[in-house]
């Protein structure tokens, strides 16, 4: 519970954003009634083998009839339209029809639905999205062929560079239990990135932590994650560009995602994961760390990150990401606003470069393409209306890992994930390591 | 009345008041497995941890269920008390695997007008290992266990006096309920003694707790349990000793503080509701939880 409290605490530091769609249901309040629905997809995780099902109920309490449609239209994630219903429906004052949906034969993938009412004193719109055998998603894109040597040509320069691993303790943010250090590390280009680790007070100098490595969301500032828990040290790392490392990559928000992304070897992306790697190499200095417990988590693009340094770093021995971004990149293009519309601008200003370019040199930051590599027990959690990692997207990453993994869907909610899944990370950690 | 007539009567009082003494002697050895259900058990422990669980019970009992589940006072206004040291201990070897013993210690008393008879020492050593097998979410877990069952004395009025061999299959889960954290666990076992006409046991548990902060520092659980005990030897015969035959459920309340993540007390409470062939009794006990974290 304590975990799952810090672990909560963590996936908000890390940039999760707040996206709570209320759309689980609508009303419409009037002088004597109202009318309200509900939509339940008849599936818990909103995925179907086969035929798509769903219940659309009105309850109508006013002391007036109810005459119009109730009607759906089915897009894909894409919103390119793929069919439509509407039935005439009449709702007695001060009762409750139900009426039942069925769509078959749709391809493999997700798709959007809205479910809309019109009726005389009631008009709404319930936006929800669904899968069909979604195991079976593959991205139609390939892993660039050199994709594990432009990597390992990466983490070559990074070994090259010598880490001046710092310590310093910060008592002013210490709290009953633990003591709180900042840490300060030469990463890829001898770019300076700091971060912060938190360590249960202890008498015995012999202990050893496993650890919750925290990645960061987009330009998040990390912070110091404290908490009840006695068996973790958790560290938060600021990536280079971000927060306390913030440093000579000083951009403006929305141009960070962008920043020399003409250039794969200069992509920043590319210092921001090999941060995470360095991070590691930081907790093997540590006499104190469980070199053997390492958990890497966070939400959005830090996500991102925990898939990418779970596939480039096999120290790392357990990957939770939670609505990871930049995952089947090449397919984001045309589903999602954010960052596909900032690069685009990006581009535009670019004489010479081109959207095609850009997508080739996202190929070796692509998150699936990490995924393959991954040989730690791992974790997804997304959301099936997140706006930014849609559920198309983040199964054909899922499906690329071949590791013991497992995921969490939830099908009302964007791009956030529940206490549940902080929980059930929690539990599994403490299985993992043994920290019963 | 006649002396010869005095005589007989004697004779048999003092037959039935020790065969009431070994057969409540057993049990009293018995409650020492129900009162350890009074915190959570069958739940992994951390490797290279060990678990203590020093405890001291007093069981009382002045009735008794007959042959048919007749409860009635001990003849001759007797009463049997039985005060149980235990301690146990679970060693976690790895992830999956752990050790677990029990030695207990007993000293009871059984008195009737113009009788008394005591015994003590060293009862039936239990030794085993617990395996894991699975969980369901990381919440709940299935454990089994082998335990040899070896005893460390001679004289029959503290027990079977036989070897022993046990498998337990246990569930156990954590959960919550009205805003606070509950556990369960849920134990079954069946006990072989070895020898002539060694009984098999079904030992059974059930507990529930629930925690009354969120800091795990108060809890409080209920436990319902049993014995159901057979034998070859099925020809009833009024010494309960030689019958084997017995079984009964008991009820426990228990309460537990932990002063930290290393050590715990547990107060505990229980009182038999249903038997056959068996002592009608109720029990209390103090158990420490010391961990070597």
């Amino acid at each position: 519970m304590r975990l799952g409290k810090i672990l909560l605490i963590v996936c908000v530091l890390l940039g999760v954003t707040a996206f709570n769609k209320t759309l689980a249901g609508s009303s419409k309040a009037h002088q004597e009634g109202e009318v309200s629905t509900t939509l339940d997809i008849h599936d818990s995780n909103g995925i179907f083998n086969g035929t798509a099902s769903f219940t659309f109920s009105v309850k109508n309490t006013l002391d007036k009839d109810q005459d119009g449609t109730v009607s759906y239209q089915l897009t894909t994630e894409g919103g390119v339209k793929v069919t439509s219903s509407s039935i005439k429906v009449k709702i007695d004052r001060n009762s409750n029809e139900n009426y039942d949906f069925n769509i078959p034969d749709l391809k493999t993938g997700f798709y959007k639905i809205n479910f809309m009412i019109n009726v005389t004193d009631y008009d709404d719109t319930t936006l929800r999205a669904f899968g069909i055998r979604a195991k079976e998603i593959k991205s139609s894109y390939a892993k660039p062929a050199d994709f594990d040597q432009f990597w390992q040509k990466a983490k070559d320069e990074l070994a090259k560079v010598k880490p001046n691993f710092k310590i310093t303790p910060v008592p002013k943010k210490n709290t009953d239990n633990r003591d709180v250090f900042e840490i300060e590390m030469q990463s890829l280009d001898n770019y300076t990135i700091r971060g912060w680790l938190t360590i249960p007070k202890t008498k015995d100098k012999k202990r050893k932590f496993a650890v919750l490595l925290g990645l960061p969301g987009y330009q998040v500032d990390l912070e110091p994650i404290v908490g009840q828990d006695d068996d973790l040290a958790i560290i938060t790392l600021n990536t280079r560009g971000q927060g306390t490392s913030r440093g000579p990559i000083n951009t403006r928000r929305d141009e960070f995602i962008f920043y020399h992304i003409d250039n794969k070897e200069k992509y920043v992306m590319r210092g921001v994961i090999m941060d995470c790697v360095r991070c590691v190499d930081f907790i093997y200095s540590q006499s104190n760390l469980r070199h053997d417990n390492i958990l890497a988590t966070g939400g959005s693009m830090g996500g991102y990150l925990a898939l990418a340094v779970a596939g480039l770093d096999k120290r790392v021995n357990l990957c939770s990401a939670q609505n990871p971004i930049l995952c089947d990149v090449r397919n984001l293009v045309g589903e999602v606003d954010w960052p596909m519309s900032s690069i685009k601008k990006f581009v535009a200003t670019q004489p010479g470069l081109t959207m095609d370019k850009v997508l080739s040199n996202m190929d070796y930051f692509d998150g699936k393409n990490f995924a393959v590599n991954i040989n730690c027990p791992t974790l997804v959690g997304i959301g099936l209306l997140d706006p930014f990692a849609p559920p198309n997207n983040e199964y054909a990453t899922y499906n690329n890992i071949t590791a013991k993994k497992r995921i969490m869907v939830f099908k009302d909610l964007g791009h956030e994930i529940s206490q549940k899944y902080k929980d059930l990370e929690g539990r599994w950690m403490r299985d993992t390591f043994a920290l019963f | 009345m006649d002396a010869g007539y005095v005589c007989i009567i004697l004779k048999h009082d003092m037959k039935f008041t020790k065969a009431h003494l070994k057969y409540i002697a057993a049990l009293a050895i018995l409650i020492i497995a129900l009162n350890k259900k009074s915190f959570a058990d069958g739940f992994p422990v951390r490797p290279k941890t060990l678990i203590l669980n020093p405890s001291v019970s007093y069981f009382f009992a002045n009735k008794e269920w007959d042959s048919v589940g007749v409860k009635k006072p001990f003849p001759q206004n007797g009463q049997f008390t039985a005060i149980t040291y235990s301690l146990s201990a679970e060693y976690g070897i790895s992830r999956r695997w752990t050790f677990v013993a029990l030695l207990p210690f007993v000293s009871n008393t059984f008195e009737q007008t113009g009788y008394r008879n005591s015994a003590n020492g060293l009862t039936d050593l239990e030794t085993g290992i617990r395996y894991y097998l699975a969980n369901i979410d990381y919440k709940y877990y299935f454990m089994l266990q082998g335990t040899v069952i070896t005893p460390l004395y001679t004289n029959p009025n503290l027990g079977y006096g036989q070897s022993g061999a046990e498998i337990k299959l246990s569930f156990a889960g954590s959960g919550h309920l009205f805003g606070r954290n509950t556990y369960f666990s849920l134990e079954d076992g069946v006990r072989q003694y070895f020898g002539s006409a060694g009984p098999t046991q079904n030992r059974y548990s059930g507990t529930f707790g629930i925690t009354l902060d969120s800091r795990f520092k108060n809890q409080v659980s209920v436990s319902l349990g049993g014995f159901y005990s057979t034998s070859s030897f099925t020809k009833f015969d009024p010494n309960p000793a030689v019958n084997k035959n017995f079984a009964f459920n008991q009820v426990s309340l228990s309460y537990g503080h932990s002063f930290s993540r290393a050590f715990s007390v547990f107060l505990s409470g229980g009182t038999f509701i249903t038997g056959r062939n068996t002592g009608a009794g109720s029990s209390a006990s103090v158990a420490f939880i010391i961990k070597s974290f």
